[in-house]
């Protein structure tokens, strides 16, 4: 199988014997939005490197459609688009000119840079931009310039480091839409980043590094199956009686009962058709039942279960 | 073959970008403006005290020459290497299908390029100044040679400038350090091996005298300087050593800059 990026034991090593990256493989399939996640200073940014013919690996491969990046960068460099920290920009072109040139990198044809600039420009909602000074951009709007030249030539694969990296909460929103537009237009996306949040949100598959090492690499269903914590929290309309808690405390399927005021938590043996007759039980015994959620940890939780707290490398 | 061709090929076109681009680059900073109005105003300066030959008045413009080269030189080429690292547009440039040893000969030449045309307007005016004092057959014919070897030095300069870029780390130290080598540092090791009787013929900015002195007159301007050294011995550089001398800082810096260039990582 060709996947769209693929890594064999990449080492990295500098010069004061640091070791960036320790052995890291990676194989991210077509048309997947992987999320890569780790402490500062993990090796993430260093792996992007190297992905993008930044950096040279001291051992090991990485492969980009199947090409090897540090052999042929130049073809392997064709089909990425990339992000990478926070670029500087010229601020004294326009977007218009700074992309011109890096359309005519990438040997677009005039007319079809003409085009794609305003489709990007479009899609990153930058349009009525394209001729000011990109000196007097936010950051939102820089952030949104950088993600349009990294599209401009129609990667098959994006490659975005902490691409929300000092935004506000509406250039965040902004940049997650665009990442899930781009998984709807079939791109591969590979997303680093230490916010879980945001890669809870968009990705489907998620690497987690840690010292220069994949700890973990899991589907997002997977590793919410994994986290299911055999509990459902109920919210009643009123504080319940001695009596009712007794009669919670009766359900059988229920192995524990934790009440305060007008809420419980039931602990039960995790399977969905528990959960379904528990539901059942209560609407049968007259309980005014508010709420009923099954809790499941999140993306937070998993990584502190695969990193161990406190372990990063900061 | 036809893969090594094609590679060639590309490499051709991404340096003309990238020249292309550095060329925007000046003229979008205003830098290549402000340069080139320099290049116009100093000649006009001569008007003041007008010689009896067309020989002496360019000489005397052509006194203010080498400072032009060296200011053109270091503000064209200072940041052509550590300018793309410490403003972080390499992670931009970089991650795209074209070698860094083009993005970079791309800067060499552009600014090489932006300080042939400083020397250029800089002749042009003068030559219009003489044919307006003197009348266009008093146009000395060594102008051609000294204009020549004006193109040496810039090319020397702007490698020297272009070393210190891919040395340093930042573009004002680059700048800075590439103006006092060329402006003071060289010229007090000139004028040390002088003062020791040693001829200073590997000194760059000794071998640039030859642009006035291919003239075959001296200057009107700084006589009594003159006075006050006419106890030192004299040297006068040779055209050929001149010229290989320039050349040689041309490549050197060039090839050294180049080479620190291509080390630098992130």
């Amino acid at each position: 199988m060709e996947y769209a990026i693929r890594t064999e034991n990449l080492v990295k090593r500098y010069s004061k014997g640091f070791t960036a990256l320790d052995g890291v493989s990676l194989q991210i399939r077509k048309g997947e939005v992987v999320g890569y996640v780790g402490p500062n200073g993990a090796g993430k940014t260093t792996t992007i490197k190297i992905l993008t013919g930044l950096l040279k690996p001291s051992s090991g491969h990485a492969y980009v459609n199947g090409i090897d990046v540090t052999a042929n960068p130049r073809e392997a460099l064709r089909t990425i688009g990339a992000l990478i920290e926070v670029p500087g920009v010229y601020d004294y072109l326009t977007p218009h000119e700074m992309l011109s040139y890096f359309g005519k990198v990438y040997r677009m044809s005039g007319g079809e840079i003409d085009h794609r600039i305003k489709e990007t420009l479009e899609l990153v909602r930058l349009s009525d931009w394209e001729h000011k000074k990109i000196g007097t951009f936010s950051t939102g709007m820089l952030r949104r310039l950088t993600i349009a030249k990294a599209i401009l030539h129609k990667p098959d694969n994006l490659i975005l480091d902490e691409p929300v990296l000092g935004l506000d909460p509406e250039g965040i929103r902004d940049v997650r839409e665009l990442i899930r537009q781009f998984r709807n237009e079939g791109m591969t996306v590979f997303l680093s980043s230490h916010l879980l949040g945001e890669v809870a949100e968009v990705c489907s598959t998620v690497i987690f590094l840690n010292k220069g090492k994949v700890v973990s690499s899991d589907s997002m269903d997977t590793i919410g199956s994994t986290m299911e914590r055999k509990a459902v929290d109920v919210k009643f309309l009123k504080p319940l009686s001695r009596e009712e808690i007794e009669k919670l405390r009766a359900i059988e399927l229920v192995s524990g009962v934790d009440v305060n005021d007008n809420t419980a938590r039931l602990l039960y043996d995790g399977k969905p058709e528990s959960s379904v007759q528990i539901l059942r039980r209560l609407v049968s015994s007259n309980f005014d039942v508010v709420s009923y959620n099954v809790e499941s940890a999140g993306l937070e939780d998993y990584y502190v279960s695969v990193m161990g707290e406190g372990k990063g490398s900061n | 073959m036809e893969i090594a061709r094609h590679n060639i090929r590309n490499d051709v076109l991404d340096t003309y970008l990238s020249v292309k681009f550095e060329l925007m680059r000046y003229s979008k900073t205003r830098r290549l403006l402000i340069i080139a109005a320099l290049a116009i105003i100093i000649p006009l300066i001569f008007y003041v005290k007008v010689p009896d030959t067309a020989g002496v008045f360019a000489a005397n413009v052509l006194t203010f020459i080498n400072v032009l080269i060296v200011i053109s030189a270091a503000m064209f080429a200072g940041d052509a290497v550590c300018g793309e690292f410490e403003k972080k547009t390499n992670l931009l440039s970089f991650p795209t299908p074209q070698r860094r040893s083009s993005i970079f000969a791309g800067k060499y030449i552009a600014a090489l390029l932006a300080t042939f045309l400083v020397v250029l307007l800089y002749y042009v005016v003068m030559l219009l100044q003489i044919a307006q004092l003197y009348g266009w057959g008093a146009i000395p014919t060594e102008l051609g040679k000294s204009f020549l070897t004006a193109l040496f030095f810039s090319a020397a300069a702007v490698s020297v400038v272009y070393f210190f870029s891919g040395l340093l780390k930042r573009s004002i130290s680059s700048t800075i350090v590439g103006f006092l080598f060329l402006m003071v540092v060289l010229r007090v090791v000139q004028e040390i091996l002088t003062r020791v009787n040693q001829e200073p013929w590997f000194i760059v900015t000794y071998s640039a005298d030859l642009i006035t002195n291919v003239l075959g007159v001296s200057s009107s301007l700084g006589s009594g300087r003159r006075e006050a050294l006419s106890t030192l011995p004299a040297f006068t550089p040779h055209f050929g050593v001149g010229i290989a001398v320039m050349l040689a800082y041309a490549i050197i810096g060039f090839v050294a800059g180049m080479a620190l260039a291509l080390r630098k990582e992130d």
